[in-house]
């Protein structure tokens, strides 16, 4: 048989028939036996040899193929009653409530059916047919109670829960068996079901009821030998021999004419393992378990979750020439090298072709064999034939064979491409390109510099590592994936790739001011680094010629190249460098470190490119390295001394704090403090001690770093942004501080005391978790005690918050997973092309290109051209508008304004101001995204990555204590999960000019809108029978509190048309005629509003740039905006969803942005707004805000294969097959699934040019093999 | 353009004081929208070569397209102001339901 090979255009889901499932098969399963006392499967068994063969050596009793090449076949069981298939138990039961039961018809009159397929047809053509109106119609015909069509009474039909249904005939419950339903859903017509949009040619009802169960072939259930001899089968081959148990009783009781009873009996017991056999988890019913007690893994379970066939084995394949070793540092080696230990190279190939130029070299690879290096391990022949040289007999001679057009597969050398990863792989610099090294020894060495990205260290992380076989692949990976074209990050357009740790401290102490090395010392770094220039003049003469560490640094960076920032060592410290010359200042983090925009090295990577950021990280290491061996570095307890007059201060300061808090406990005792609205006495209390703690630990700190030496260690360590923050200082010198549990004082332990060694009741500092030593003098065992508690809850949240940020990151990346860059800058959605954004983050500049955000850096630009500016006869007003005016259009309306402002400030000459103009065009260009672009990944992963590090239950205070909102990883989840209300709703109100400048009349609105019910002003409530009415016992002190007056208790009684008098202090309110009514009337009242905005608990007034603004708790748009007064046009809310009702998809869109910019800034995570654009985009797609994930933008995918790999896989497959719906393959997501190249980046691109051979008539090697 | 709707549907509820004329598009959040006429609608889609269904849609009930009384099919241009390129134009289609 001549194969053909074609490619899979698309997979139609659907029901099979039962004539369908007959046909295929190729063996009627009836003997529930596998195999006889020979161990040979039984014909007609489970283990039918017609299904397949799982023996090598055996042929296929169907196909004649061994097992390698049979792909086995079906067979069947004929059910001898139906059983109904519990994935479709929800669309049965719909299709029974929506048709009739005698006639089949959809419970709709015609003329309605004539309507709705009139508007079906027209969706169709607009190509948009949507599932709601399904649902709609469907609504609409479980609604009737008659049939339209024969006049018929419809009955209520019930779903007894897993596969029961129940008709309720005049409250009568009568047990429909699976042959009543078959037989109802037989009768609706096919027309009718396409109205309830199900494909009746892939998906006829009846079908969901089994008549005939498929049997899987043995490949898909192969049974496994033990050790011991015995047999251990599939999980799915005992359900199947329980079935087949079942159905053969059933058999014999049907023929033996058995009472109806006992048939019933069995063909539930029949109904549960077919139930069982396709899902397992099924609620109501017991699964189905091993002998052991666990419980099978059938169908559904096969497919499902993390590890089921779509998450384990489809999305994410094993792969081959791979290795994976621990990892260990080496400054030696190149930022873009991998030391690949040499017996990893020897096991790991790259196929070569031999051709004329290497041939003596490849032959001397196959000389050496596979187990000498550099080596060889398979020799491949034109004809396709493999030699494994293991097993050559005589090595000369195959290399003496060796032709062009011969491939060798050899051992890994110095210079082959290979990829580098370490897990998790948050971002896309979590896998790179390196050129490998073979070193000796066990493990894989990488520069320090590429920890950051990896965010490796060397405590035990280990890594992997891929070979690229293809020449494609190699090239591709050579030039996108090589570390320097990673060191500027996507996330924020900044390097992420740069010196850290020591090598800071080295160069900050290279570069200080009075550093000066001798010749010998000189002589020492320069080798380091390989410098072959003129030795620079000495900076010092007498009485020794000595150079200063900034001539060194200088030598390394390019010529030419101006700067100007600010030193991370400390604010006051400018770095200026001319004309590759460092003048001023000191190197440190803000210069060479990552993560820091505008720093040396982004300047190098932006101007230079990415060849000399990797030689000058290359040699900035080396020097730093080599410089901090000369001069040695060490940490000690010296370098946390202080003098005893600091000790001293401390002890002050300890004694004012506790004073402060003994003032405040009395005050406490007696009542006497200020509680904040909404706050208990205790929470004001413990709010107030933190304070007083506070307060005291910054002072210790203080004092502490006013007497630490500056040239201690650990000051220069925290400062040059090398390792350690100035709270490390502090704790380690002066005091640890208080101890967190959840963010509050430990009070758990015994009762009303941590530990026995308190009385019961203290709430002293030192009680709740105050470490008042330092971790130099050390701690009390009390004091170790809580230190540990508060340790482990910080382990805690760690662990909490990876696995929330990873589900987070996986939603992202599976909503946005689709998005790229189409040829006209638009970013469209892979399946059905859809435009999400005109132009990529609405400049089109790629963030990895840009300069922190920035499109074009006019500074670089001005550098490139040499502009000196302060030209004599500087541009004309008019000429430079007809020069802006001419780049209109070619250049974003912010670009235009910076370069307007650039070529003003400096002066330009009109020559320069043309040239400039000219060259930002260019660099703008330069700086767009690339067509092709998976930006929907990019913005996941920027967004993702960071998320690790968001702090995990944080409220924080919006600017008065008073109104806290929730912040944080929660606060993001929340945002993408489109949640309907915040956990803490606020809004911010400004008001009209003329209650903006009035304080009381600011305060007076304020009052207006919060929202008081009667529960919240009345003292107590009293029922008056004679009168038969309520009486409301007014508050007066909570009148006044809540600013309500009699005048708005009134005007609500009268709003809810009650009758009532008014007394001295109370309210009578009449029931009116129902007389009855009594308690209702007291529960209404209570729960009535008496004055405000209903969800407004809190308004708080505050005087912010120069007005009076209310801030408030609860959220409620859709009225605030209607109280007079209000300035609705400025008008602020952190509910997403309010805003899109209330202002449309639009405002919703900018707020998104506008929180998870605020969520992220505070955080002091730096993203590039374009990710958060384009998430919000994507989120605002459909008109309506949609959730990341399976109910929101996952489920918006045309694919039902890319939605069943994310989540809930089963029943979208089935909900597919009831549809007949038909996936295209046009995803990434369902082309990873089924093994075909992505269209994305570089597999977008097809090339108007075929291999020799294919053109000619498919003679390409694997193809002429099989053919 | 701007339509001074009686706040349409919102407002019902509180509408016991005279319901205040609200117009949704001077708020902060919302950009222009402006519905383009069939001409400029037609070019749009040609510039881009789709379908009216492969822009990004916008619902018949959001406020601002009842503001400005938009039909389903219409076009509709927003002009953003953006972070990154000053102004940016986008394009919604006003649809019935998603």
């Amino acid at each position: 048989m001549a194969a053909t090979f074609g490619t899979v255009s698309g997979i139609k889901f659907g029901i099979f028939s039962p004539d369908m499932i007959r046909k295929m098969s190729v063996a009627e399963i009836q003997n529930p036996d596998t195999y006889d006392e020979d161990g040979m499967p039984i014909p007609t068994g489970v283990m039918d040899p017609r299904l397949g063969t799982l023996e090598p050596g055996q042929r296929c009793k169907t196909c004649g193929n061994t097992y390698l090449g049979c792909p086995g076949h079906f067979g069947h069981i004929e059910l001898p009653v139906p059983v109904i298939h519990v994935g479709f138990v929800k669309h049965i039961h719909n299709l029974l409530k929506a048709t009739c039961r005698s006639c089949g018809r959809i419970l709709i009159p015609p003329e309605e059916i004539e309507r709705y397929r009139e508007q079906i047809k027209r969706m169709y053509e607009e190509g948009r047919p949507s599932k709601e109106i399904f649902y709609r119609i469907l609504q609409r015909a479980m609604m009737a109670e008659k049939c339209p069509h024969c006049d018929e009474k419809q009955y209520k039909i019930e779903l007894e829960k897993p596969t029961t249904f129940i008709e309720v005939v005049d409250s009568e419950r009568i047990r429909m068996t699976p042959h009543a339903v078959r037989a109802r859903l037989e009768r609706i017509r096919d027309e009718d079901l396409e109205l309830l949009g199900i494909d009746p040619k892939s998906a006829r009802p009846e079908w969901m009821v089994l008549t005939v169960l498929p049997v899987p072939p043995v490949y898909v259930r192969p049974s496994i030998t033990l050790e011991s001899g015995f047999r251990s089968e599939d999980d799915l081959t005992h359900k199947l021999v329980d079935i087949l148990r079942v159905v053969q009783r059933l058999k014999e009781n049907i023929n033996a004419g058995s009472p109806s009873p006992v048939i019933a009996e069995l063909a539930d017991l029949l109904q549960y393992h077919v139930t069982t056999y396709i899902n397992n988890e099924v609620p109501g019913v017991a699964p189905a378990t091993h002998r052991s007690g666990r419980p099978l893994k059938t169908l559904a379970q096969r497919l499902k979750g993390k590890e089921g066939r779509f998450r384990l084995n489809l999305s994410g394949k094993r792969v081959d020439f791979s290795a994976r070793t621990v990892i260990s540092p080496d400054p030696n080696i190149s930022i873009n090298e991998v030391g690949v230990p040499i017996d990893i190279a020897m096991q790991l190939t790259v196929p070569e072709k031999v051709t004329e130029w290497n041939l003596e070299r490849l032959r001397q690879y196959v000389r050496n064999g596979p187990d000498k290096y550099p080596g060889a391990k398979y020799v491949i022949r034109p004809d396709g034939k493999r030699v494994r040289l293991k097993f050559a007999q005589d090595l000369e001679e195959v290399a003496n064979t060796l032709e062009p057009g011969f491939i060798v597969e050899r051992h890994l050398i110095d210079g082959d491409i290979v990829l580098f990863n370490r897990q998790p792989s948050l971002h896309r610099m979590s896998i790179m390109a390196h050129k490998v090294r073979v070193l000796p020894y066990k493990t894989f060495r990488l520069n320090l510099c590429v920890c950051t990205p990896y965010n490796a260290d060397f405590d035990g992380d280990e890594m992997n590592l891929h070979v690229p076989q293809s020449e494609e692949a190699q090239t591709e990976a050579r030039i996108l994936l090589l570390v320097q074209n990673n060191v500027l990050s996507p996330r924020y357009g900044a390097p992420i790739i740069g010196a850290i740790r020591d090598f800071l401290t080295s160069i900050y102490l290279l570069t200080r001011d009075d550093t000066y090395l001798t010749k010998k010392e000189l002589s020492y770094i320069l080798s380091a680094i390989g410098y072959e220039g003129e030795i620079p003049p000495p900076d010092v003469k007498k009485p020794e010629p000595r150079w200063s560490g900034k001539t060194i640094f200088s030598l390394l960076l390019p010529k030419g190249f101006n700067h100007r920032f600010k030193a991370s060592f400390s604010p006051d410290i400018e770095v200026v460098i001319e004309n590759g010359r460092l003048v001023k200042g000191v190197i440190d983090k803000s210069a060479i470190g990552v993560e820091k925009a505008n720093s040396i090295l982004h300047r190098i990577a932006a101007e230079y490119g990415p060849d000399a950021v990797r030689e000058f990280i290359d040699k900035i290491v080396k020097v730093a390295n080599t410089y901090l061996n000369l001069r040695g570095f060490s940490f000690g307890v010296d370098d946390l001394y202080i003098p005893d007059k600091a000790y001293k201060e401390l002890e002050k300061v300890f004694k004012k704090m506790d004073e402060a808090f003994n003032v405040l406990k009395a005050n406490y005792e007696k009542g006497r403090i200020e509680v904040r609205p909404g706050e208990t006495l205790e929470q004001a209390f413990e709010s107030n001690i933190l304070q007083i703690l506070s307060e005291a630990r910054e002072e210790a700190g203080k004092i502490a770093r006013k007497y630490i030496s500056p040239e201690s260690s650990a000051v220069i360590m925290t400062r040059t942004g090398a390792r350690g923050s100035l709270l490390n200082i502090d704790q380690m010198v002066a005091v640890v501080g208080q101890q967190a549990v959840r963010r509050e004082r430990i009070k758990r332990g015994f009762t009303d005391r941590v530990l026995t060694f308190f009385k019961p009741g203290d709430v002293s500092p030192k009680a709740r978790g105050f470490v008042y030593n330092s971790f130099l003098r050390g701690l009390d065992p009390v004091e170790f005690f809580f230190h540990m508690a508060g340790g482990r809850d910080g382990l805690v949240d760690t662990a909490v918050r990876t696995q929330q940020s990873g589900y987070m990151q996986r939603r992202l990346i599976n909503a946005l997973e689709s998005l790229y860059v189409e040829y006209d800058g638009t970013v469209r959605t892979m399946d059905e092309k859809r435009i999400v954004q005109f132009q990529y983050g609405e400049d089109g500049v790629d963030p990895s290109k840009s300069y922190h955000g920035e499109a074009v850096n006019p500074s670089i630009i001005v550098n490139r051209l040499g502009i000196k500016g302060g030209s004599r006869s500087p541009i004309k007003p008019e000429d430079l508008s007809n020069l802006l005016k001419s780049y209109e259009g070619r250049l974003p309306a912010s670009v235009l304004e910076k370069a307007k402002n650039t070529i003003k400030s400096m002066k330009m000459g009109r020559k320069d101001a043309e040239r400039f103009m000219e060259e930002t065009l260019r660099e703008y260009l330069k700086n767009r995204v690339e067509p092709g672009e998976a930006v929907g990944i990019v913005t996941a992963q920027s967004i993702g990555e960071p998320s690790t590090q968001l702090t995990l239950r944080t409220f924080h205070f919006a600017g008065v204590r008073e109104q806290s909102i929730l912040l944080g990883l929660p606060r993001l989840i929340e945002i993408v999960d489109a949640r309907k209300t915040p956990s803490t709703p606020i809004m911010k109100i400004p008001l009209e000019p003329e209650y903006a400048k009035s304080k009381s009349k600011a305060q007076r609105l304020a009052r207006e809108l919060r929202y008081t019910s009667f529960e919240d002003i009345v003292a107590g409530v009293g029922l008056d029978l004679k009168r038969n009415a309520v009486l409301l016992q007014l508050d007066e002190k909570a009148m006044k509190a809540h600013g309500a007056t009699m005048r708005h208790v009134e005007q609500a009684l009268k709003q809810a048309k009650l009758k009532y008098d008014v007394g001295e202090g109370f309210v009578r309110v009449y029931a009116g005629e129902g007389a009855q009514d009594l308690e209702r009337l007291r529960v209404r009242l209570l729960a009535m509003r008496v004055k405000g905005v209903k969800r407004i608990k809190k308004t708080i007034v505050r005087y912010e740039n120069g007005e009076y603004v209310i801030l408030t708790e609860g959220s409620n748009l859709k009225e605030v905006i209607q109280v007079p007064g209000v300035d609705y046009r400025r008008v602020e809310t952190n509910s997403i969803h309010e805003i899109a009702e209330v202002f449309g998809i639009e405002a919703a869109r900018m707020a998104i942005v506008k929180e998870m910019q605020h969520v992220l800034e505070e955080q002091g995570l730096d993203v590039d707004v374009r990710h958060l654009l384009l998430l919000a985009d994507m989120m605002t797609l459909s008109g309506s805000v949609k959730q990341v994930g399976r109910h929101g933008v996952v489920r918006l995918k045309s694919s039902p294969l890319a939605r069943a790999a994310f989540e809930i896989s089963v029943q979208t497959l089935l909900d597919a097959a009831v549809r007949g719906e038909i996936d295209h393959l046009k995803g990434n997501v369902e082309r990873i699934l089924i093994g075909k190249e992505i269209l994305l980046g570089t597999g977008m691109v097809s090339l108007l040019m075929m291999y020799p051979g294919i053109a000619d008539g498919g003679s390409e090697p694997k193809e002429k093999e099989k053919g | 353009m701007v339509s001074k709707g009686k706040s349409s549907s919102k407002g019902k509820r509180s509408a016991k004081k005279a319901v205040r004329e609200i117009n949704v598009m001077e708020h902060y959040l919302v950009p222009r929208h402006r519905v383009l006429s069939k001409e400029e609608a037609e070019q749009v889609l040609k510039k881009y070569g789709i379908t009216p269904y492969q822009l990004p849609y916008i619902l018949v009930s959001d406020p601002v397209v009842k503001a400005l009384n938009a039909k389903p099919g219409d076009i509709i241009e927003i002009i953003r102001d953006s972070p990154t390129a000053g102004k940016a134009v986008y394009y919604r289609l006003v649809v019935k339901s998603e």
